[in-house]
């Protein structure tokens, strides 16, 4: 029976069946594998998956006035947070966690950018956002956009802020997240505070793995 | 106009060493004030400090002054729901025989309005009051965060 199954035309395309399944089934393990092994890890982050959203082009300006849009952000894992530079003690050490991470990371992933968003444009000007970005880390890119402008990225990431205007010495509450943006422009996850420069980076190492297995 | 700003502050410190200062004050004592180095643009930097109380009484911290800065002010630093804000405190309690330590992410002094960049090595004085009525003279060490990536 067995000799004769053996010598049947039908051998190889069994054969090629069972293959198929076979590494279909690794694929679908391997997959559920790394699926659980991001979520084991967000559990104090919001994955916008399946439905990240798209994050369309905007016009704003860097810190040395030059034009910033979704061309300089294509192509790039994009890490967004906002402050405004009066804010002496929580922003900078976002921004000191932040530059540890790069560090740490920038030579394995060659196309990463650490974004500062202002909420605070009036006093922040161009001059002051960039002392105060490069003061952090030399590549770190400050962005300065028009609040009332539609489309600038506070919106459509949709963060929170507010203005205690009282005096000059004025204070803003503003979201404390780090926002991940992929290179396919879409709004991949959000990490909560309190920010640790080696958990952000397990997150972002597991976060972009998910991202290429999807890809 | 710099430089006139620094004499004005070597004036003061030169004033100051002449009044008559009130005994090392073991009742209430302050430790460890730092200002995190920032860059000489910011119009607002941050200090923290260790407060001190040995007396059997609770004490506030009222006021703290320093002729580098146009004022000071005490805040804490909040993340509630995922928003940073920040509370201005009029005065801070020292319950009897307890310590307060203003940290980073926590309580911390806002200094207005440097009338000169600071750099490490610099040491202002700073003027500490306290609700009964005690005055602290303490000099500042500059100095970078921690965590920084340097």
């Amino acid at each position: 029976m067995l000799t004769k199954l053996s010598n049947s035309k039908f051998l190889i395309p069994i054969m090629a069946v069972l293959v198929i399944s076979a590494a279909g089934l690794g694929f679908y393990i391997s997959l559920k594998q790394s699926q659980n092994r991001l979520e084991q890890n967000t559990a104090t982050q919001d994955l916008f998956w399946p439905n990240p959203k798209q994050i369309n082009d905007f016009s704003s300006k860097d810190y040395d006035n030059k034009d910033f849009g979704l061309k300089q952000m294509s192509g790039k894992w994009s890490f967004v947070f906002f402050g405004y530079t009066n804010c002496p003690d929580i922003c900078p050490i976002t921004m000191s966690v932040m530059a540890d991470v790069y560090q740490k990371i920038v030579d394995e992933f060659e196309n990463i950018q650490i974004m500062f968003i202002t909420v605070d444009p009036e006093r922040d000007t161009a001059n002051k956002l960039s002392s105060y970005v490069s003061y952090f880390h030399k590549d770190f890119i400050g962005i300065h956009s028009e609040l009332e402008n539609e489309n600038n990225l506070i919106k459509q990431i949709g963060i929170a802020y507010f203005y205690n205007k009282e005096d000059e010495k004025y204070l803003v509450d503003h979201s404390a997240s780090i926002f991940i943006i992929d290179p396919k422009m879409r709004l991949i996850a959000k990490l909560s505070p309190p920010h640790q420069s080696e958990t952000i980076i397990d997150k972002f190492k597991n976060i972009k793995r998910f991202i290429d297995e999807k890809n | 106009m710099k430089r006139i700003s620094g004499l004005i502050f070597f004036l003061f410190l030169f004033l100051n060493n002449n009044i008559v200062l009130a005994e090392k004050n073991m009742e209430i004592n302050i430790a460890d004030l730092w200002i995190s180095e920032a860059p000489p643009t910011v119009s607002v930097l941050v200090a923290y400090v260790t407060l001190i109380n040995n007396s059997e009484k609770p004490v506030s911290l009222v006021s703290v002054s320093c002729p580098l800065f146009s004022s000071i002010e005490i805040h804490r630093s909040i993340i509630k729901n995922g928003i940073a804000s920040m509370q201005r405190h009029a005065a801070l309690e020292i319950p009897s025989k307890s310590t307060i330590k203003l940290s980073p992410g926590d309580y911390h002094l806002m200094l207005f309005n440097p009338k000169m960049p600071l750099k490490i090595g610099d040491m202002p004085v700073f003027i500490f009051g306290f609700s009964d009525g005690t005055q602290i003279r303490v000099k500042a060490n500059i100095r970078k965060r921690n965590n920084r990536a340097h």
